[in-house]
């Protein structure tokens, strides 16, 4: 079947800065496939590769089985929706998706019924003689989505391209991009800093960072079982917290942080020694002060975040950790105020031991358990669009 | 809150003459009236004079002081006694002789400095840095060394380009590819890479992208310095001066200069008029084309910057 792509020990290097350092993925035909990773960690060099418009250092990028490498990007059956959508100002919509048939000096006829096709698709049908700078940035993306997919092509790469739309129409065109995705069938390779789009529209997810690939998977996988720290804070709000592992039984590790005694259920339980161990906030339960039971550590509530939908309480342990709590608002009243006493449980089978002990990025603003903003990155039109990352 | 409102005004009458003075020119929060005033104060000073020019151009006697009421005779006028511009074998000679050496020097210049600029724009690594500081270089050379190292080679290297209209078109197409490759090339950096990128992408090969999408997307950019060049050059006095041979490759602003040290007449500002004309009329058409092709582009403008900023 076609449109397999294969990245083989790919290395990409600028002069002393490795943008792509030696990565290995394998993405099946008529897959979605995610590349998730902060900004600079090498994503979209790797889309760039496969695309043709950089030339690999090392390594090889296979389409069906056949290295590309020396393959100009114009002779590839791959296809890119641009960041910046790079929709041809002079060309009416009709002829930008008429390009790449005219390249292929297909038969007039045959042109006019596949953009309109096409246009069909990304419903655009009648605002073919329209001028990019005339539609507005959703319209512009379909334009760009069907300027690809007219081709046919193996494997459509898709660089952010919802990185410069607002957050209501990035959800609507998520659920579109994926629903299109199962209608044509062919692979899809989505670059993104966004977890959330990684996670609602993936079939699998390489987490990247610095060159490297950190985890690959499915979205529930890399979001339920990180097996880094980078992977952990990357995707969602962890609570991290680093912890002496004294090995385990049963499938259940001990561990100790500070004077504390706990047991991890999850992640790599036969390690000893230095390691960190994970919780998702929504895990974590608030339980009254004098509660007792394995797992359960004293704490304070230090903040309460109201976020609408649920609650975030942010209790701080005696060893000077901070415990984020998500509360589901279900319309009662908090048992908890800033400076109560509280017990923090963190049931065994929520809590991972990651298998690297790695630093998390670092963030000094964040404000602890709100959703990092060390994963953003520049919109399309802000910063230079040739800076590639 | 009638009352704070009385009290602003109470307030507002104790300022002096002066304060108020001071206050309608530095108010922050009005018009730089300031900056207008010395914007209009040097806009008068450098139009004045040649507005001057022009009216006694149609003046009905000699005198280029003593306006005696309007004629156009000394644009028109057949009279052997009149030395009109459009009849008198010198002025014409020089009008023509300016008018073809700015038309071949767009011709030549502007698609040489076009490559260039795509050249140099795309050019990464090794020694693209200081090609492209040195392509400013004629930008910054005085016009009388240029026009003097012009000299030297052509008489004493290059003695197969005959001194008059070839040397006079190789020496202005040197200095104003210049013009073409800054203006290109910003228009270049605005519009970055992407564009070639989505064509190779969409299965165009580099000949078919560059002709397809760079050429339009910079078609702009190229009207815009073709207009400059053809400016600069029906402007040019120093390297036309050099590199002539004699009466027959006088140009407009030679034939002025020379006409003013020995007898100023208004035939003479007549000339000077039309070739302003001639040159406004080449650089509005740019800008207007310009304008034209990059409608609809918001917040890109630093091509037309460029432009403003050599705009002669």
């Amino acid at each position: 079947m076609a449109g397999e792509v294969k990245v083989v020990d790919l290395v990409k290097r600028f002069g002393d800065v490795t943008a792509v350092d030696g990565i290995n993925l394998n993405m099946p035909s008529g897959e979605f496939f995610s590349m998730l990773g902060p900004s600079g960690c090498g994503k979209t060099t790797t889309l760039r590769m496969i695309a043709g418009f950089e030339q690999p250092t090392e390594g090889q990028i296979l389409l069906d089985g056949d290295d590309m490498a020396f393959t100009p990007p114009h002779k590839r059956n791959v296809n890119t929706v641009f960041q910046s959508y790079a929709l041809f100002p002079h060309l009416s919509v009709y002829d930008n998706v008429a390009f790449g048939l005219k390249r292929q000096k297909r038969p007039k006829s045959e042109i006019r019924e596949r953009v309109g096709e096409a246009l069909e698709l990304v419903q655009l049908r009648g605002l073919e003689k329209r001028k990019p700078a005339q539609m507005s940035g959703g319209q512009q993306q379909r334009v760009a989505l069907a300027r690809a997919l007219v081709l046919k092509p193996a494997v459509l790469l898709l660089d952010e391209p919802l990185g410069a739309l607002d957050a209501k129409l990035r959800k609507q065109l998520q659920i579109e991009l994926k629903a299109l995705q199962q209608q044509v069938g062919i692979t899809f390779v989505y670059v993104t800093h966004d977890q959330e789009e990684a996670l609602t529209m993936s079939d699998r997810i390489a987490v990247m960072s610095e060159g490297r690939v950190e985890q690959v998977g499915p979205p529930q996988e890399v979001y339920e079982e990180p097996t880094t720290t980078f992977v952990a804070d990357f995707l969602g709000v962890s609570n991290l917290m680093t912890a002496q592992a004294h090995g385990g039984s049963n499938g259940r590790c001990r561990v100790t942080v500070g004077e504390f005694e706990l047991y991890a259920a999850q992640g790599d339980t036969a390690t000893t020694g230095d390691t960190k161990i994970v919780i998702r906030p929504e895990r974590v339960h608030l339980e009254p002060h004098d509660s007792s039971g394995e797992n359960r550590v004293p704490g304070m509530v230090e903040r309460v975040v109201y976020l609408g939908n649920a609650n975030q309480i942010i209790t701080g342990l005696a060893n000077g950790d901070k415990i984020q709590a998500l509360v589901q608002n279900t319309g009662q009243e908090l048992t908890y105020k800033q400076g109560d006493p509280v017990r923090v449980y963190m049931p065994a089978d929520a809590l991972r031991v990651l298998t690297d002990t790695g630093t998390a990025p670092i963030d000094e603003n964040a404000v602890p358990g709100i959703p990092s903003p060390a994963a953003r990155e520049p919109l399309a039109g802000e910063g230079s669009p040739n800076v590639s990352v | 809150m009638s009352q704070a409102v009385a009290t602003g005004r109470t307030t507002t009458q104790d300022f002096s003459t002066w304060r108020r003075l001071r206050g309608w020119i530095t108010n922050p929060w009005g018009k730089p009236r300031f900056l207008v005033v010395v914007t209009w104060t040097y806009i008068v000073w450098s139009i004045a004079p040649v507005l001057v020019a022009i009216q006694f151009s149609f003046n009905n006697s000699r005198s280029l002081t003593v306006w005696n009421g309007f004629t156009t005779k000394w644009y028109t006028s057949t009279s052997p006694d009149i030395n009109s511009v459009f009849h008198d074998p010198g002025l014409r000679g020089a009008l023509q002789q300016s008018m073809k050496l700015a038309f071949l020097d767009v011709v030549i210049a502007t698609p040489i400095g076009v490559l260039l600029a795509i050249g140099l724009a795309r050019w990464r690594g090794r020694g693209s840095g200081g090609a492209n500081f040195l392509m400013l270089f004629p930008l910054v050379t005085p016009e009388i060394v240029m026009g003097v190292s012009l000299l030297l080679l052509f008489s004493h290297l290059l003695t197969a380009v005959p001194f008059g209209t070839p040397a006079q078109v190789l020496g202005h197409v040197t200095f104003s590819i210049s013009y073409v490759v800054v203006i290109v090339r910003g228009r270049l950096f605005s519009i970055g890479r992407s564009y070639e990128e989505a064509a190779a992408d969409l299965g165009a090969s580099p000949p078919v992208a560059l002709y397809r999408v760079l050429l339009p997307l910079l078609l702009p950019a190229i009207v815009a310095s073709a207009a400059i060049v053809f400016a600069i050059s029906i402007d040019d006095f120093v390297i036309s001066q050099w590199l002539s041979n004699g009466a027959n490759t006088t140009t407009v602003p030679m034939t002025i200069y020379n006409a003013t040290r020995a007898t100023p007449q208004p035939s003479t500002d007549g000339i000077a008029t039309v070739i302003m004309v001639i040159t406004l009329a080449a650089v509005i058409a740019g800008v207007l084309v310009f304008r034209f092709f990059t409608r609809g582009e918001h917040g890109r403008g630093s091509a037309i910057d460029d432009v403003a900023g050599f705009g002669i």
